[in-house]
C-alpha cells in the first residue's frame, strides 16, 4: 500500500471514528434539513420554482461542505503541532509529501460525507424533474473541484502557521472573502463584475450550477466559468505536493 | 563498531547557537547518556541525529547511514521524543499498528508486532483502551514500544522518565537496560537526572550551553571528583 494511503486511512479513521467528523456532518444535515424545509414550503406557496429550490439547496450544500472541508484541512498540520503528535509522524520514514497528500485526502472525506448527506435532500426537492440528478452530478464534479482546491489552501495555511487558531482564522477569512460577493443582489454582467465572478472559485462554481439548474443551459454553455475552480484545484495540488517537505515540519518555517 | 558518528555538529537559530561543534561516537549495544542542564542542547542533538532538524554545519552518520539520507536513517532508528503527544482517541493497539504500517509493515505483520510490544511493555490488557485513559507511565511505556516497532538499530529516548513516580522511573530504566542488553541496539538516553545515567548508562556526554564539556565512560568522568553529581556540577560550572 502507498505511504500516503496509510496516512489517509488512519487520518480518516481519526476523523470519523470518535473524531469530530460525525458531529460536523450532523450539524450539516440539520442545516440542510432546515434549508430543504424552507425551500419546499416556499415552493408550495409558489414563491420558488422546483428547480430554484434544488439550486438553493445545492448551493448551500456546496458552500457549507467546502467550509467544513477547509476547517478540517486547516487543522491537519498545525493541530498536530499543537497536540505534540506531529514529531512522531515526522520520525517515520514516510515522506513529507506522502504525509501532506494523505492528510489532504483524509480532509477531503469530509466533503464526500457532505455530498452523500446532500443527495437525499436534492432528490426530495427535485424528484419528477431532471434537476435532482443534475444537481447531484454538479455537486459531485464542481463541488469536489472547489472542495479539493480550497481544502488544499486550508492545508497550506495549516503548514505555514504554528497556531491552529491562526490557520482556522485564515481559512474562514478566505471563505468569507470568496463567498461574500455571491450574496450581492447583482453584479454587473460585463467588465469588472464578471471578472470578479470568474476568478472567484466559489462564485463561478455557484454561477455555473445555477445556469445549468435554473436557466437550463446546456452543460457546455458556461463551461468557461469552471476555469477558476479547475485552476485553483490543480494549482493548489501542485503547490501542496511541491511544497510538502517545507510544510510538514516540526515548527513552521524552521529547518 | 560505531553506530553513531557526529563530527562538528552545529545548530544555530538566527544568532543563537543551540549546539556548537558536537563530535562523538557511540558503539553498538552501548547505552549513552546525554547529560546536561535545561537548555544544554540535548533535545537539539537528538532532533539533529533523528533528522527532524537540519544541522547548520557538521556531519553525522546513524546506523551507518549518512545524515543526508534522512529517510533511510528514520527507517533504522526508534525515538521517544521529549513530551511526546499521543492521540487520545486511538487505542494503544491502534497507535502501534499505525506506527508499524508507517514503517512499511504489512497489516498482519503490524498487528503481530503491536501485540508483542504491548505485551512486553505490560500493556497487553489495555491494548483496546483509548490512550486518553492511560496514566503517564503507561503512555511512556507505549512511547517506548512505538520506538521499537521497526526493530531499530539505534534508539533515542528524550527524558523518558520525566514526571514519573519512583516505581515508574525504575520500570522505565529496567526497560531501557533490557533494550540494550537483549536487542543489542545503541540507546541514547537524554536526561538531566543523574541517577538514571548512573543506573543504566555505559558512558556519557555532558553538554552545557550547546558545548560538549566531557565525553567517555562514567568511571573516567567521575575519577577524582567524588561522584557523577560533583563532576557534572564542576563541568557545567554550577558549583
Amino acid at each position: 500500500m502507498n505511504e500516503w494511503s496509510v496516512v489517509a486511512r488512519q487520518e480518516s479513521r481519526d476523523l470519523w471514528i470518535g473524531g469530530r467528523g460525525p458531529v460536523l456532518l450532523f450539524g450539516f444535515s440539520v442545516l440542510l434539513s432546515t434549508i430543504t424545509y424552507l425551500a419546499a414550503t416556499n415552493r408550495a406557496m409558489n414563491f420558488l420554482e422546483q428547480r430554484e429550490a434544488v439550486n438553493l439547496t445545492a448551493q448551500v450544500g456546496l458552500a457549507v461542505g467546502v467550509l467544513l472541508t477547509v476547517v478540517t484541512s486547516a487543522d491537519a498540520i498545525s493541530g498536530e503541532r499543537e497536540r505534540g503528535t506531529l514529531e512522531g509522524l515526522l520520525l517515520t520514514p514516510v515522506s513529507r509529501r506522502a504525509i501532506v497528500v494523505g492528510k489532504l485526502a483524509a480532509a477531503s472525506t469530509m466533503w464526500l460525507g457532505c455530498l452523500v448527506v446532500s443527495f437525499p435532500y436534492l432528490w426530495v426537492l427535485g424528484h419528477g424533474v431532471a434537476g435532482a440528478t443534475q444537481a447531484a452530478v454538479l455537486a459531485l464534479t464542481v463541488g469536489t473541484l472547489v472542495a479539493v482546491g480550497l481544502g488544499g489552501v486550508g492545508m497550506l495555511f495549516s503548514g505555514w502557521t504554528n497556531s491552529n487558531k491562526t490557520s482556522l482564522a485564515c481559512g474562514l477569512l478566505l471563505l468569507l472573502v470568496l463567498f461574500a460577493p455571491t450574496q450581492l443582489p447583482a453584479l454587473p454582467k460585463t467588465g469588472f463584475g464578471q471578472l470578479l465572478t470568474r476568478v472567484n472559485p466559489i462564485g463561478s462554481a455557484l454561477h455555473y450550477i445555477s445556469q445549468v439548474l435554473v436557466s437550463r443551459r446546456p452543460w457546455t454553455h458556461d463551461l468557461s466559468y469552471l476555469a477558476a475552480p479547475v485552476v485553483v484545484a490543480v494549482l493548489v495540488l501542485v503547490v501542496v505536493v511541491a511544497a510538502g517537505p517545507r510544510l510538514v515540519r516540526l515548527t513552521a518555517g524552521s529547518r | 563498531m560505531a553506530t553513531i558518528e557526529a563530527s562538528g555538529l552545529t545548530k544555530r537559530y538566527g544568532g543563537r547557537t543551540a549546539l556548537d561543534g558536537l563530535t562523538f561516537t557511540a558503539d553498538a549495544g552501548q547505552v549513552l547518556g546525554l547529560l546536561g542542564p535545561n537548555g544544554a542542547g540535548k533535545t537539539t542533538t537528538i532532533r539533529l541525529l533523528t533528522t527532524i532538524l537540519e544541522p547548520t554545519s557538521g556531519t553525522f552518520t546513524v546506523a551507518g547511514v549518512p545524515g543526508d539520507r534522512p529517510g533511510r536513517i528514520r527507517q533504522r532508528i526508534g525515538v521517544l521524543p521529549e513530551s511526546a503527544g499521543y492521540p487520545g482517541r486511538q487505542t494503544g493497539g491502534e497507535y502501534l499498528r499505525y506506527a508499524a504500517r508507517l514503517f512499511g509493515r504489512s497489516r498482519r505483520d503490524a498487528r503481530a508486532v503491536a501485540d508483542r510490544l504491548l505485551t512486553e511493555g505490560g500493556l497487553g490488557d489495555r491494548a483496546d483502551a483509548r490512550i486518553s485513559t492511560y496514566s503517564r507511565g503507561m503512555r511512556q511505556r507505549l512511547g517506548i514500544a512505538r520506538a521499537l516497532v521497526n526493530d531499530p538499530e539505534v534508539v533515542f529516548l528524550d527524558e523518558p522518565a520525566l514526571g514519573l513516580d519512583p516505581a515508574g522511573q525504575r520500570s522505565i530504566l529496567e526497560t531501557i537496560a533490557d533494550i540494550a542488553e537483549h536487542r543489542g541496539v545503541t540507546v541514547v538516553l537524554s536526561t538531566h537526572t543523574l541517577v538514571e545515567v548512573e543506573q543504566v548508562c555505559d558512558s556519557v556526554l555532558i553538554l552545557d550551553q550547546g558545548k560538549l564539556r566531557a565525553a567517555g565512560p562514567i568511571a573516567e568522568i567521575v575519577a577524582g571528583t567524588g561522584g557523577l553529581s560533583a563532576a557534572f556540577l564542576e563541568l557545567t560550572g554550577h558549583e
